[in-house]
């Protein structure tokens, strides 16, 4: 059964990309370039557009980690020069996917840090907006009224903060490795309110 | 060089057509300028769907973190936040305008979709966390704060106001609060029996027409209302803690059967977990889980009972590995 562009752009939300920055780390540990992991992290999402439903995947960061692995794999031996100890190096990275809940957890409640940090970063006229807009769910049409401004700026701003947003995503690398140590110490204090 | 440059620009390019599909509602699949975008390269589609999820997520974690919509109005009815807003449009945006002045008199209706967990401000301070599949209406008058849960379970951190009685009416059952914290549910099943757990002060609870029925409960108390039944208290401060893990969007399991865990994840999800076997169904279980990941569970459970798990998408079935 097709599934509608909103589910799966939910479940990529919310299963997929918050996990985008482990892979990549998790590819670099590997042994691929830079220039490569873009490729394959490109190519994953793509891989995802193309389908019909994502009902079949249980498991959305053992998915993004798997089929990354498999394009990695696919690249280094379509590449003119085979480094075999790459592909050794790869085939031996276990891939923890079914690992259940308390890491994850922690990951969860990093994620929602993030989203707090990637918004307060932005410059401030994207970071009023994407307020509004995102975390008070305003329209565009109120969202430029409250700010006396066009909608059509409204919408240019969003795209550049969108833009800076997904450049941060990707490029969170050495935050991350800090908040994974800091996971350890945040798993047992649960917050409660 | 060259694919990490044009890569970059592909997410630029990506980042403007989903904020401009999210502005204006474009259909993807149907905007012709958006499709002919897509067909230019056959990476644009993926740099697409990341730059749509990154708002999905940055929605996801408002939604999880408890930030508040300003948006009051009827939120069931309506398919998308969005399409509500716009809905509400002009007089939304002057009282915005105004402060939230406007908001008291009129009833709200919120509600949360199956799995969606929302926390919402009430304009008189209370905070409101809304579970899985729940609708109530929220009527602020100048006398009094009245709730009413028409399904589901919410949970409500009540601001002190002596001379406005907060009251939850779950069917019959009364709810009444000062100043304090505590959560109802109705029961999925029938309806009529509605669960109140105290968190924090004193509520009084009741059954319209019986002014026998009236108790007090103090914080850490439970007691399960049904018409039918003469209800029982029960102490368990830490029980209703646990009980209440879905605020942060977990389900913490403590000794609770399969079939009961089952059941808890079952209202998240609409991929349903089965436990096919009945005395796996009785084992007991322990564990800390997130509401959307029915899967973690039945891995765990496959990994600690020795059981088996087949997923089709729609149906997790957990059973006993059979021995041939």
């Amino acid at each position: 059964m097709k599934q509608s562009r909103a589910e799966i752009v939910a479940f990529v939300g919310g299963q997929i990309l918050p996990h985008e920055a482990d892979v990549r780390a998790w590819l670099r540990r590997s042994g691929s370039a830079a220039a490569d992991i873009d490729d394959v992290i490109q190519e994953t999402y793509c891989r995802l557009a193309a389908l019909e439903s994502i009902a079949h995947i249980g498991n959305g960061r053992g998915y993004f980690f798997r089929t990354a692995r498999n394009i990695a794999i696919e690249k280094i031996r379509r590449a003119r020069i085979v480094r075999i100890d790459c592909v050794t190096e790869i085939d031996a990275l276990n891939v923890v996917d079914d690992e259940p809940s308390p890491e994850r957890v922690v990951a969860g409640r990093r994620e929602l840090g993030r989203v707090r940090r990637l918004i307060e970063e932005l410059p401030e006229r994207c970071r009023q907006i994407f307020t509004l807009r995102r975390i008070h769910g305003l329209s565009q049409r109120e969202t430029a009224m409250r700010l006396g401004v066009t909608e059509n700026v409204v919408e240019m701003q969003s795209a550049r903060g969108l833009r800076l947003i997904l450049r941060a995503l990707s490029e969170s690398e050495a935050r991350d490795h800090s908040a994974i140590g800091e996971a350890h110490e945040l798993h047992p204090v649960r917050k409660r309110d | 060089m060259n694919s990490i440059r044009s890569a970059s620009e592909i997410d630029d390019e990506a980042a403007e057509w989903a904020a401009r599909v999210d502005a204006r509602g474009l259909d993807v699949e149907r905007d012709p300028e958006l499709q002919a975008w897509l067909d230019g390269d056959a990476r644009r589609a993926g740099a697409l769907l990341r730059a749509q999820a990154a708002i999905s997520f940055l929605d996801r974690g408002r939604a999880l973190a408890g930030v508040a919509p300003l948006v009051t109005a009827d939120a069931l009815k309506r398919p998308s936040r969005r399409a509500l807003v716009a809905g509400a449009g002009g007089a939304m945006a002057a009282a915005l305008v105004g402060g939230l002045g406007l908001w008291i008199t009129r009833p709200q209706r919120l509600g949360t979709r199956l799995g969606e967990i929302r926390r919402v401000p009430l304009a008189d301070g209370s905070l409101v966390a809304i579970n899985t599949k729940t609708a109530l209406d929220v009527a602020m008058k100048p006398r009094s704060r009245q709730i009413t849960l028409r399904e589901g379970e919410a949970w409500f951190q009540v601001a002190k106001d002596p001379d406005r009685p907060f009251v939850v009416a779950a069917g019959t059952v009364r709810v009444r609060a000062v100043g304090t914290a505590f959560s109802v549910r109705r029961a999925d099943e029938d309806g009529a029996s509605v669960d109140v757990m105290v968190t924090e002060g004193v509520v009084e609870t009741w059954i319209e027409g019986d002014p026998a029925s009236r108790r007090r409960l103090s914080a850490g108390s439970r007691v399960v209302l049904a018409s039918a039944v003469s209800p029982q208290v029960a102490e368990s401060p830490s029980e209703i803690e646990r009980s209440l893990a879905w605020r942060n969007g977990e389900i913490a399991l403590d000794g609770e059967s399969l079939e009961q865990a089952a059941r808890l994840f079952n209202r998240y999800n609409s991929r349903q977990i089965l436990i096919d076997d009945p005395t796996l169904a009785r084992e007991r279980f322990v564990g800390l889980f997130q509401t959307n990941e029915p899967e973690s569970f039945a891995a765990a459970v496959a990994a600690t009972l020795g059981a088996v798990v087949s997923d089709d998408g729609r149906t997790i079935r957990i059973g006993r590995a059979h021995i041939s």
